[in-house]
């Protein structure tokens, strides 16, 4: 199979879109580089507070109009916007391979997972609707408006660079807000073409604007008193002791959704064959890089079924053929650069020292073609992880799957439920009981049934738990719509 | 090398139809009083093509096994897109049923594979199955009206 052509053929300057304009940062320049193959593919600005200023003052000052823009006529700018992406959903996913080094199947799922959000956010007509009782006293009537509140934040993460801005900025514009989105450094150039196809549809000046660079602009968002909420994806310490903590104290809104460790449970009576696929994308999708990635596996059952099924399992994980995500026939590209492949690595290391048995080490694997190799690391499997060692406890965010065992379903939850971590569980049985048992016991935002990744679709909140999540109402759907809009109640009385 | 991405599946299906598209058009020039039913099939490969793609691009997501979808040896499916030099209609019509029983043959293998992991594209491919067999049949009857030639 060849490989792909890439869309990006010479290195990109990365703008700021602020106020319907491509500006030019004052910050200093730095590289964007492909991590499958080490070439610089863009570079971008690490801007200053001021310039997150005046994006700002352009999204206070577009606030106002497009407020009063009615939700349809929001809503037809956002079905533009939707075609638009439609047209350009090879290249966009073409984009996130290039930049994050994901193979293109998952780019094209990632596209088509953004592409939801503005889909569902175009109901925004029937979505933003308020409700009203009649004579709650005699002659007194009360309603409630939904109404937007002014300008938002949206800090992307490296892992997903198109899709995760987009479970939130679609029903924030939807709703009649102006946002701000700081996409990773590491992974701007999906945001940048976002943000051309945004203004091909048509959104005025100042409702949609991008702001590059790192923590002096995430710091000089949760500071800035004229934003009124932030939506955050990114790690437990950062979400947990800066984002939530410095929006308390500014008195914004807050989303943060952070870190995982997600264990996935394996009951004797699942359908092996399809399990074994399944746990091929949760642990090892994406590089393992994704806050739903399954980490701990927790086989239930005796050796008769463990040690075959263990075996199968590292078989297949052997043969995921590794390069670059473009060439068609990848099944897993590399790490987003060579700092988190060694953080990685330094976990495999230490597994050893914890005394796992480390049964496929992912440090040996061949890479397809003539790739460098500096970020690329194969999938790799410990058996004989204790919940307390630290690679069955934290969380790592690379291609490690450690194996656990579960005298029974209730042991296993019990596991699972220890972690501090709330994310991404889920349960691979036949057993509808059992099934059952997990879901209602089960301390996970999101659960699986037979499900590896278990990412809500857009009409349904990506939930969150315990260190995963701070906040309240979350991206995507009706509570994003929610957290989008304050409840203005009116009660009216006539004389 | 054995196929076992979506994206080197759909890549490989596209190829099929154009494959397959192909043979047809140049058996048409060949062949030009049954040009037209030839070219019949032709159309339906594109369409094949719009709805494989549909059902693909809609379906995919990052939370499905994409990557670890199918495992698919090509060489099994492999036919030639140009008729042999000198073939008779009976030889061109007998090639192109043996054609379409390999393709048939692969759309209902992936489909089978993909059926619990990606539910769209798995339809999509058992339906081409079944027109791929129905058509059979329609090509079968070419040489019913055989002329020497």
């Amino acid at each position: 199979m060849a490989i792909l052509e890439e869309p990006i053929k010479e290195p990109v300057n990365v703008k700021n879109y602020i106020g319907g304009d491509w500006t030019e940062s004052k910050g200093k320049l730095q590289d964007v580089v492909n991590p499958a193959d080490g070439k610089v593919i863009a570079r971008v600005p690490i801007s200053t507070a001021d310039e997150l200023g005046d994006a700002v003052l352009a999204a206070k000052d577009a606030f106002p109009d497009w407020r009063r823009t009615t939700p349809l006529a929001r809503s037809r700018l956002l079905f533009r916007l939707k075609e638009l992406m439609e047209k350009n959903f090879e290249e966009v996913s073409r984009i996130q391979s290039q930049e994050h080094g994901k193979c293109i199947d998952e780019s094209r799922g990632e596209t088509r997972r953004g592409i939801e959000n503005v889909e569902v956010a175009c109901g925004i007509p029937t979505l933003m609707q308020g409700y009203c009782s009649e004579d709650v006293a005699s002659g007194i009537d009360e309603w409630t408006l939904p109404t937007p509140l002014g300008v938002f934040g949206i800090i992307g993460p490296f892992n997903f660079p198109w899709m995760i801005p987009l479970w939130s900025a679609p029903y924030a514009v939807a709703t009649g807000n102006c946002v701000i989105i700081k996409p990773s450094s590491e992974v701007p150039i999906s945001q940048m073409r976002l943000a051309e196809l945004v203004e091909e549809a048509g959104f005025p000046p100042g409702v949609w604007n991008v702001v590059n660079g790192g923590t002096s602009v995430v710091g000089a968002m949760l500071d800035h008193h004229e934003i009124r909420g932030i939506t955050f994806v990114g790690s437990t310490p950062t979400g947990k002791d800066v984002v939530y903590r410095r929006c308390g104290e500014t008195g914004k809104r807050v989303i943060a959704q952070c870190g995982a460790k997600n264990f996935m449970t394996i009951m004797p009576d699942c359908d092996v064959d399809r399990t074994i696929s399944a746990m091929m994308t949760s642990f090892f999708g994406n590089t393992g890089q994704r806050c739903l990635a399954a980490a701990n596996a927790v086989i239930v059952g005796d050796d008769g079924f463990y040690k075959p099924f263990v075996d199968k399992v590292i078989e297949r994980a052997a043969a995921i053929k590794i390069g670059y995500g473009l060439d068609e026939s990848v099944q897993m590209g590399p790490l987003r650069d060579k700092q988190k492949k060694d953080k990685v690595c330094r976990y495999i290391e230490l597994g050893v020292k914890e005394g796992a048995k480390l049964r496929l080490d992912g440090r040996n694997f061949a890479v397809s073609r003539d790739y460098p190799d500096i970020c690329f690391l194969g999938p790799t499997i410990f058996e004989g992880v204790q919940p307390n060692m630290r690679i069955g406890s934290e969380e790592i965010f690379g291609p490690v799957m450690s194996i656990l065992r579960a005298k029974n379903l209730d042991q296993a939850i019990q596991m699972s439920n220890a972690s501090p971590f709330g994310n991404g569980h889920s349960i691979f049985t036949n057993d509808g009981k059992s099934a059952r048992e997990f879901q209602y016991n089960i301390e996970s935002g999101n659960v699986g049934i037979n499900v590896g990744i278990t990412a809500p679709v857009a009409f349904f909140p990506f939930s969150g738990m315990k260190d995963s999540f701070f906040g309240v109402l979350h991206t995507q759907g009706r509570e994003a719509v929610r957290f989008f809009t304050e409840s203005k109640v009116v009660i009216q009385r006539w004389f | 090398m054995r196929l076992h991405t979506s994206s080197e599946v759909m890549t490989f299906c596209k190829k099929m139809e154009h494959d397959s598209a192909n043979y047809y058009t140049n058996v048409a020039q060949q062949f030009r009083p049954d040009a037209e039913t030839l070219l019949t099939l032709v159309k339906e490969n594109t369409e094949h093509i719009t709805q494989i793609e549909r059902a693909y691009y809609g379906v995919i997501t990052d939370a499905i096994e994409g990557c670890f979808a199918f495992d698919v040896d090509p060489v099994d499916f492999a036919f030639e897109e140009t008729p042999a030099k000198g073939i008779s209609f009976k030889e061109a019509v007998e090639a192109a049923i043996d054609m379409e029983e390999r393709i048939a043959r692969f759309y209902q293998g992936a489909g089978e594979q993909s059926r619990g992991l990606m539910a769209d594209v798995s339809r999509v491919f058992t339906l081409i199955a079944k027109k791929r067999r129905r058509r059979i049949s329609n090509i079968q009857l070419l040489l019913s009206g055989l002329n020497p030639r």
